[in-house]
């Protein structure tokens, strides 16, 4: 089998996982209690304009005609139109999808470095008062709620010393702070990882090996432990990027960033079906691309590992 | 390896300092081109039809202007599109004289036929309007002339002409709606004659504004007005704090305290329509008998939790219909006394002298700090014996709670607020207390609130037009309402902004607007 046919294969098992998202997210949010028409209207609108929209929608069919709809437009490619603002869905979540994965590269680039090189000190130092620095401010780092943790950096930053933007998506200065702020939890999560993985294969015998040829305690760290503790640093790396671009929502709500889990939040709470299916079914798609290059990624790192 | 912290902490202090000049602190400084207002929400719409929110309404009512001006100066009604108006002696034909010399944005004239499109546009099944039954009396609308309209009416509406000042109302270019088609109510370019022109809105992020150089009336100091999205109101307070913005409305309400001590800041404060009370179910147990409603309402101390919960941020409830709405009266001042010895009187004259268990549920973040009042309240009902087990619900589940039919709903007590774009009582007690309109599953009043004389005067109220029996009307209606005590009565809110010491005359409206078009800057 090639690597080619392994795609194909991991695609043809991506796509029923994908129908079955639609499926429980378009029963799961017709589930909640609400009645859309009545929270888009507001409270003031009389009941024949709240029946009129409820048609509008759609909403007062079956609701396997409704799902039967949504399939149907699906599968030419339309997501349907917002409830609310009746934009196009593709387009509300196209304009919002940019600064989210824009906010969550610069996360996951800041977590990868910043998590590794920490986890690597610790592990080289292990007992040290470096370690339990590292591993204390790590502990700190997955304990921390995002919001606080913003607002700090706000007054500190904006309020106080006046560097940087208070919030707002802009140019490059208006990254610093939200970056900080939601990769903590990843760089703590990432150098936790780094660390016990390293520790691991130090007690193996090939890294014994390589201390007893003579290679200098830098390569035998980066080049022969290093490469072998990556697997499961990877496997959290892709999981955190996943949650970086879905767990953002408290990130953009703190710093005022026009993304998609703050559109998600603001979709469910106005019952916009529509929107929170064409949401999720995002998030869905790139959870699997993700997944498919973490498995990719094992291969490389591991030339034991074999898709072809 | 080991300095490595330390390096990084250097290069984030110097990519830091690199962008430190952007945002210098508010103070002493020159008048921005750009005024930045934080606000909570995104806009739905930007078609003035389709607003649901106040918030919208007072961004797009930049750009829009409607007939009559019913805001500047509460309770009265002003020219604005309209220079003249006259009613009819039987109340159902109305004529206007347009201002004449008055182009929309678009550059095409605001005329008869853009009035005539614009109502019967709002009137049109096939447009979304959720405040379509404030214009339901209109039967046709006909031009005369390029300045003159005439409404007529199928029945007397005491109350259409301040609807006509409601954002709903707006006069629309027809050759901008048309033009805009599908996407008007996502980039109405041109459709407005206000002293701002709609420039652009990135949603999720801010919608701007830049100066109309043709307006036919006042022109505003600043050229450009931003408004931007911040959820968050810890954050839109510290943007404020930043310099990043010159207003932010509603800050968190715990802070509003500090803030107007604050040298660097302006609180801008004043009462609303917006009444806040307790929902009883008058169908429920104990409810039903109007001792224990009464009972509830001396229970409850609405200044202490004003003061304590509430930072002042609202005033005691004297009336169903506040004071400032036409036709409200105080029925009682100072409120329904807080008198415990007399609430646990009649709770035992109602046979419950060891109180009794109510389930009690409050929205998080609707009303200002209410699942937080709830809380206190319900300490201060367990002194009498009541045991309100207070919990909380996310607004459209609560919403569909306030929907259900007498017989199946879960509403035994619960926290409501309730306002009105136009300042009648009408808006405060007709769709609450008339039981043929407000008991869910079609109305939104859970209280089940029924008294057939109460029925007769709303009614009557609203089919009259001459202001002095409306008066006496409503006045007659208040009484028999707070008696019976089918709520218990709390408070009506405030509503607020914060803005920079510098920025001058901006007020704010009974109908929780803020008004700072014409605010000015003093370096």
């Amino acid at each position: 089998m090639t690597l080619g046919s392994y795609l194909v294969r991991r695609i043809g098992v991506a796509l029923p996982t994908l129908v079955g998202v639609t499926l429980a997210i378009f029963f799961m949010v017709r589930l909640i209690p609400g009645d859309p028409a009545r929270v888009i209207l507001g409270l003031q609108a009389s009941d024949e304009e709240v029946v009129r929209i409820r048609r509008e929608l759609g909403l007062d069919r079956p609701i396997y005609v409704q799902y039967g709809r949504f399939i149907g437009r699906l599968v030419r490619g339309d997501l349907g139109i917002s409830a609310v603002t009746r934009a196009p869905v593709i387009e509300e979540v196209a304009t919002r999808l940019g600064p989210t994965a824009q906010l969550a590269v610069s996360s996951i680039v800041v977590a990868t470095a910043v998590g590794l090189g920490a986890g690597i000190v610790s592990a080289t130092r292990q007992y040290t008062a470096i370690d339990y620095l590292v591993m204390t401010v790590a502990l700190c780092g997955v304990s921390i709620p995002v919001f606080w943790l913003g607002i700090m950096l706000m007054l500190v930053f904006s309020v106080y010393l006046h560097w940087l933007p208070a919030g707002g998506y802009g140019g490059p200065a208006h990254f610093v702070l939200p970056t900080i702020a939601l990769a903590a939890f990843s760089i703590a999560i990432i150098a936790r990882m780094t660390r016990s993985s390293l520790l691991e294969t130090f007690n193996q015998d090939y890294v014994r090996t390589a201390h007893a040829k003579g290679a200098r305690p830098r390569a035998v760290v980066l080049r022969h432990a290093l490469k072998n503790a990556l697997i499961p640093v990877i496997t959290v790396i892709g999981l955190q990027f996943g949650a970086l671009l879905g767990g953002a929502i408290l990130t953009e709500t703190t710093f005022a960033w026009p993304g998609m889990g703050r559109l998600l939040v603001n979709a469910i709470t106005s019952r916009d079906y529509p929107v929170v299916q064409g949401i999720v079914l995002t998030f869905a798609v790139i959870f699997t691309v993700v997944n498919l290059i973490v498995d990719l990624l094992y291969a490389y790192v591991d030339p034991r590992i074999h898709y072809g | 390896m080991t300095h490595s912290p330390f390096r990084l902490g250097i290069i984030v202090v110097l990519i830091a300092t690199a962008f430190s000049w952007q945002s210098p602190p508010a103070g002493a400084q020159a008048a921005p081109r750009q005024l930045r207002i934080a606000v909570g929400i995104d806009a739905d719409t930007l078609d003035p039809v389709g607003g649901t929110t106040t918030t919208v309404n007072n961004m797009v009512d930049y750009f829009y202007e409607t007939l009559v001006d019913v805001e500047t100066t509460p309770g009265e009604i002003k020219p604005k599109l309209a220079t003249r108006w006259q009613i009819s002696r039987d109340g159902l034909t109305y004529t206007f004289t347009l201002r004449s010399g008055v182009r929309f944005h678009d550059g095409t004239p605001m005329d008869s036929a853009a009035v005539k499109f614009t109502l019967e546009r709002l009137l049109d099944p096939r447009v979304r309007n959720p405040n379509r039954h404030l214009f339901a009396a209109i039967k046709s609308v006909e031009t005369s002339g390029d300045l003159n309209v005439r409404l007529t009416l199928s029945q007397p509406s005491p109350i259409l002409l301040a609807s006509l000042g409601t954002t709903t109302a707006a006069i629309l270019s027809p050759a901008a709606v048309q033009r805009a088609g599908d996407r008007f109510s996502v980039a109405p370019t041109g459709a407005g004659t206000g002293p701002y022109i709609f420039k652009e809105w990135r949603r999720g992020d801010s919608i701007t504004v830049e100066r109309n150089p043709n307006y036919w009336g006042q022109k505003p100091s600043f050229e450009e007005v931003q408004f931007r999205v911040v959820p968050d109101a810890g954050t839109r307070l510290t943007q404020l704090l930043a310099g990043d913005v010159h207003m932010a409305m509603l800050p968190p309400a715990p802070d509003v305290k500090g803030l107007r001590r604050n040298p660097r800041v302006t609180v801008v404060e004043a009462p609303t329509d917006r009444t806040v009370f307790l929902v009883l179910n008058n169908q429920w147990g104990p409810f039903k008998d109007v001792r224990v409603r009464q009972a509830m309402n001396y229970a409850v101390n609405k200044k202490a939790i004003l003061a304590s919960v509430l930072f002042d941020l609202g005033t005691v409830s004297v009336s169903p219909c506040p004071p400032m709405m036409f036709g409200g009266i105080p029925v009682q001042e100072g409120g329904w006394p807080y008198n415990p010895i007399k609430a646990k009187q009649l709770l035992a004259e109602a046979g419950y002298k060891d109180g009794f268990e109510v389930n009690f549920f409050a929205p998080t973040g609707r009303y200002i700090q209410d699942f937080q009042f709830a809380q206190a309240i319900s300490a201060q009902l367990r002194n009498v014996g009541v045991r309100a087990n207070v919990s909380t619900m996310d607004w459209p589940s609560y919403v569909a709670m306030i929907l259900t039919p007498p017989d199946r709903t879960r509403v035994q007590m619960i926290v409501l607020g309730w306002a009105w774009p136009v300042l009648d009582c009408d808006g405060a007690l007709y769709g609450q207390f008339h039981s043929g309109v407000a008991h869910p599953p079609t109305g939104l009043g859970p209280a089940y609130y029924k008294n057939e004389k109460v029925d007769a005067l709303l009614t009557e109220a609203r089919q009259t037009n001459d202001p002095n029996k409306r008066k006496a009307l409503y006045k007659e209606a208040q009484e028999l309402i707070w008696n019976d005590a089918p709520w218990v009565f709390l408070w009506t809110q405030k509503w607020y902004v914060a803005t920079v010491k510098n920025l001058e005359g901006v007020k704010v409206t009974p109908i929780e607007k803020w008004h700072a078009i014409y605010a000015t800057w003093k370096p």
